[in-house]
């Protein structure tokens, strides 16, 4: 491969400090004991003993963890039996539809998410708070779960299948020791994608929301709104350390998971 | 000899929705022991059988029997047959170990059970030492053979093949040949090997049966095949062959390229117009004016352990000769042959006809 | 095959519960919703007052910012997608460019706030170059900015995959038939990845119409939105009726989007 042109070298330094930018500096200023997120006055461990110290906050990101864990769970769970159900239809024109009406959820921007379940919680009655964000979170990953799994199922050869019946196994067994095994690292990604989409998302729980209940995600939005308040960038800061965690986690069991496909691509 | 019968078909027919039928009428039963080999080009419908036989799949009409009991709409699961894959088929995300035991787990076999027997399937494969191996990591051959084992360890009556050695390269190929050959003895079970290759079919069956557009052309033993191909279609199939059209003057009297042959067919009807084959093998290079048919060298190829020379008869018949004499491209030659290299077929005969043919002209010859 | 079958249809019930709940009802009820005015009448009132001029030059407004987010990003985010697959650790690098987008949204929104405001290091870099403080914060340009930092990740990875997928011979064919290198990017290169652009544009355009935190927190809210009327109707004014009738229109919006960067993809 051709070494790098300097100009090229530039631009994605650049580009690089630009996107990393904003993070550093509110972790920078998470160390500020003026306060301000300008003119570094001395170190101080204040703010991050501020987050530690309120229950408030404490239990917001309680919230926020149950959330997620528990609607990536679920979606996974529907997300699965979703790719399952759209591998398994025969006619090709259901299929694209149940894909197109997939890709819809998909494409939607979150206000619209978040307008129409606010609606629809209304029609049907459910009280806002806990409940209808779960609902909301759990409604929003399933796409996603499902497009982590359906291309794992498609490459898998239908003999495979054949395989297991021909030995003696029943279909039920073929779902837990054939299919589920072999679209694992699908599942394992769309759990993942799921549970960064529920952490990360702020526009459809704003909506939907009520009742004192509150994520990280509404509650910074309401603190930013009021100001500059150097919580946040503690909170920021822990945060930043928290998804780097994993992310190199994922990408480590994630790699762990394609080692026997380079083996083939070396043979 | 009803007891021997493992598996028959009665009036099989297979139609997916609105396509044309991929098998049409088929009948046979196998028996216990033997080795055989559904042969054909793609799209015959061998595969077809041996899902059928596997139960993936379930016949339009006709009914399936398995030492005599019908399984047509028995699921697979359920039938003391297994499959060895073309792509082998195995679980990628299984070790060697738990590829082979995947059967016995199943059928909730006890652990040290499974254990001992995976063993020995792998000791009979030569597999031994690599439980623990990944499968993707495995070479062509060495996934051949936990894909046997994984078959035999479930100590099937009939193991079905579907174009395993596809796969492989052309010397892997015929090492395996040798082993499935030595498998099958060992075993003494019964193997239906589907294939494309009629040499691989002629080297390792007990029996082939050569199909076309889903129906049998002809069933026998290799050498019946070969010597005796019905039709047109199986003289082409199985081995090179010279096909030329002539007319049968009277039973054991051929007339082709504008002379008579004495031959050793019969049961025409005088004068009918048929179509001969001579193998090339068969056809003896001679000199000018010698021999019973005079051809032109057009083209000459070395092929290793012999050269096929392609010539022209007077009235452009092409012939195809297998000999170890060079000749020279441009050359009149003469060929020779003798009655019983020449065969002679009715036009599109089925087997069913052809079997037909022989009985009524026994009983003509019985009357008269 | 009728076992098969039923098994398959156990496999779509949660499925179709869910497609039929939340994706089909919601629709459905943001239409039939938008044709109730603020006084729960039933009317067309709200189409009406769509088609005023406050209305349509907010969308058309929102329409145009959009764009200018989508050719930026895209801008910005072509070469390095390009300069990424060049690289020698490419799927870290890319890693690493996607791992901001990982970080809460408006937690890198709030940054900006700190970094563009009046004390920030932006103006102390302004006054030092002798340009002077200004205002930075709650100006277009701010929103602009920020929106393209935010959307860049999600313009850079599908164009990124489309250089991945692209057969490096096609390249060097196209250089071996006489290609200047820009000529080969213009002929071969470009077209070959345009499915990728497309499908960048998708993920950038259609959010872009539809932001509103950042238009609360950065333009102050100088920029309207399509997200942020729909916002301001449903949250703050209560007045339903036309922020679904908004909604409509940005689900029309994002059909017309979706089917314009169709990549002619499916199943297989």
């Amino acid at each position: 491969m051709k070494r790098m042109g300097r100009l090229s070298l530039i631009y994605l330094t650049i580009v690089f400090v630009i996107l990393y930018a904003p993070i550093f500096y509110l972790m920078y200023y998470s160390f500020n004991s003026a306060g301000t997120m300008h003119n570094f006055e001395s170190f101080t461990f204040d703010w991050y003993r501020e987050v530690f110290q309120d229950t408030r906050l404490f239990i917001i990101l309680l919230n926020t963890l149950v959330i997620a864990l528990l609607s990536s769970a679920i979606s996974t769970a529907i997300g699965v039996l979703g790719a399952l159900a759209i591998t398994r239809v025969k006619t090709k024109r259901f299929q694209n539809a149940l894909l197109t009406l997939n890709n819809v959820m998909i494409v939607s921007p979150d206000v619209i998410i978040g307008a129409s379940f606010l609606v629809l919680f209304a029609m049907i009655g459910i009280k806002l708070g806990f409940g209808s964000v779960l609902i909301s979170h759990i409604a929003f990953s399933v796409p996603i779960v499902v497009l982590m799994v359906l291309p794992n199922l498609e490459e898998m050869s239908p003999t495979l299948i054949d395989a297991a019946r021909d030995l003696g196994a029943s279909g039920w067994d073929v779902l837990t020791r054939v299919v589920i095994p072999y679209i694992s690292p699908g599942i394992f990604a769309g759990f993942f994608m799921a549970l960064t989409y529920s952490l990360d998302d702020f526009a459809v729980t704003f909506f939907v929301t009520g009742g004192g209940f509150s994520t990280l995600s509404v509650e910074i939005y309401s603190l930013a709104r009021r100001g500059i308040s150097l919580t946040i960038n503690a909170l920021s800061t822990l945060i930043f350390l928290a998804t780097l965690i994993l992310v190199i986690g994922y990408y480590f069991i994630s790699k762990q998971g394609a080692k026997p496909k380079e083996a083939e691509v070396r043979e | 000899m009803p007891e021997e019968t493992i598996i028959r078909f009665e009036n099989i027919t297979k139609q997916y929705d609105n396509d044309p039928p991929v098998l049409t009428d088929v009948s046979f039963e196998l028996e216990r022991g033997k080795f055989y080999t559904l042969l054909g080009p793609s799209g015959c419908g061998k595969t077809t059988i041996i899902r059928l036989i596997a139960g993936f799949v379930q016949p339009t009409t006709g009914a399936i029997y398995f030492d005599e009991q019908e399984i047509s709409n028995i699921p697979p699961d359920k039938r003391r047959v297994n499959t060895i894959f073309q792509d082998y088929a195995l679980f990628p995300h299984l070790n060697v170990f738990e590829n082979v035991a995947f059967g016995l787990r199943v059928k909730r076999m006890k652990p040290d059970m499974i254990k001992a027997k995976v063993r020995e399937a792998l000791r009979f494969v030569n597999l031994e030492g690599l439980e623990n191996r990944g499968i993707t990591g495995m070479s062509g051959g060495q996934q051949q053979r936990v894909a046997v084992a994984r078959a035999i360890v479930n100590e099937p009556e009939v193991l079905l093949l579907d174009e395993p050695l596809s796969a492989l390269d052309l010397k892997l190929r015929s090492e395996m040949q040798y082993e499935l050959r030595e498998l099958q003895k060992n075993l003494g079970i019964t193997f239906v090997f589907v294939t494309h290759d009629q040499e691989e079919a002629l080297a390792l069956s007990d029996e082939v049966f050569v199909l076309n557009s889903g129906v049998i052309q002809q069933r026998g033993t290799p050498n019946d095949i070969y010597d005796e191909p019905v039709n047109k279609f199986v003289a082409d199939f199985i081995g090179e062959s010279n096909i030329i059209p002539g007319i049968m003057i009277n039973d054991y009297l051929v007339e082709f390229v504008g002379n008579q042959f004495e031959c050793v067919d019969q049961g025409f009807y005088p004068n009918e117009p048929a179509e001969i084959v001579i193998r090339p093998e068969d056809l003896e290079i001679t000199g000018k004016d010698q021999g019973k048919l005079q051809v032109r060298v057009d083209s000459q190829l070395f092929r290793g352990v012999h050269y096929e020379i392609c010539c022209y008869d007077k009235d452009g018949n092409e012939w195809l000769v297998h000999s170890t004499r060079k000749v020279t491209v441009g050359d009149e030659i003469g060929l020779d042959f003798g009655p019983e290299d020449i065969h002679v077929m009715r036009l599109g005969e089925t087997e069913d006809e052809f079997d037909r043919r022989l009985e009524s002209y026994e009983e003509v010859r019985h009357a008269g | 095959m009728r076992g098969r079958t039923r098994t398959r249809n156990i496999y779509l019930i949660p499925y179709m519960l869910w497609i039929v709940l939340f994706v089909i009802a919601p629709i459905v009820l943001i239409i039939y919703y938008s044709m109730f005015n603020i006084d729960g009448a039933w009317s067309l009132e709200n189409y009406k007052r769509f088609f005023t001029p406050v209305y349509l030059s907010m969308t058309l407004r929102s329409f145009w910012y959009a764009g200018l987010i989508t050719g930026f990003s895209l801008l910005i985010a072509y070469p390095t997608a390009y300069l990424l697959t060049k690289t020698e650790h490419k799927q870290l690098w890319l890693l690493l460019i996607i791992l901001p987008s990982w970080i809460n949204l408006l937690l890198k929104i709030y940054a900006f706030i700190g970094i563009l405001g009046f004390y920030g290091p932006v103006n102390s870099f302004l006054d030092i170059i002798g340009v002077g403080t200004r205002q930075i914060l709650f100006t277009d340009f701010s929103f602009i900015f920020v929106a393209v930092y935010i959307f860049i990740p999600y313009m850079i990875l599908p164009i990124f995959n489309a250089l991945e997928e692209l057969n490096p011979s096609l390249v060097a064919a196209a250089r071996d038939l006489g290609a200047s290198s820009w000529a080969t990017f213009r002929r071969v290169v470009f077209p070959l990845t345009f499915n990728g652009v497309k499908a960048g544009c998708r993920a950038v355009f259609i959010p872009a119409l539809s932001l509103f935190m950042i238009t609360r927190l950065i333009a102050g809210n100088r920029v309207i939105t399509l997200g942020t009327a729909i916002e301001q109707h449903f949250l703050v004014t209560q007045d339903w009726g036309m922020g679904s009738t908004i909604a409509v229109f940005l689900i029309i919006a994002m059909g017309l989007t979706m089917i314009l960067t169709e990549t002619g993809k499916k199943v297989n």
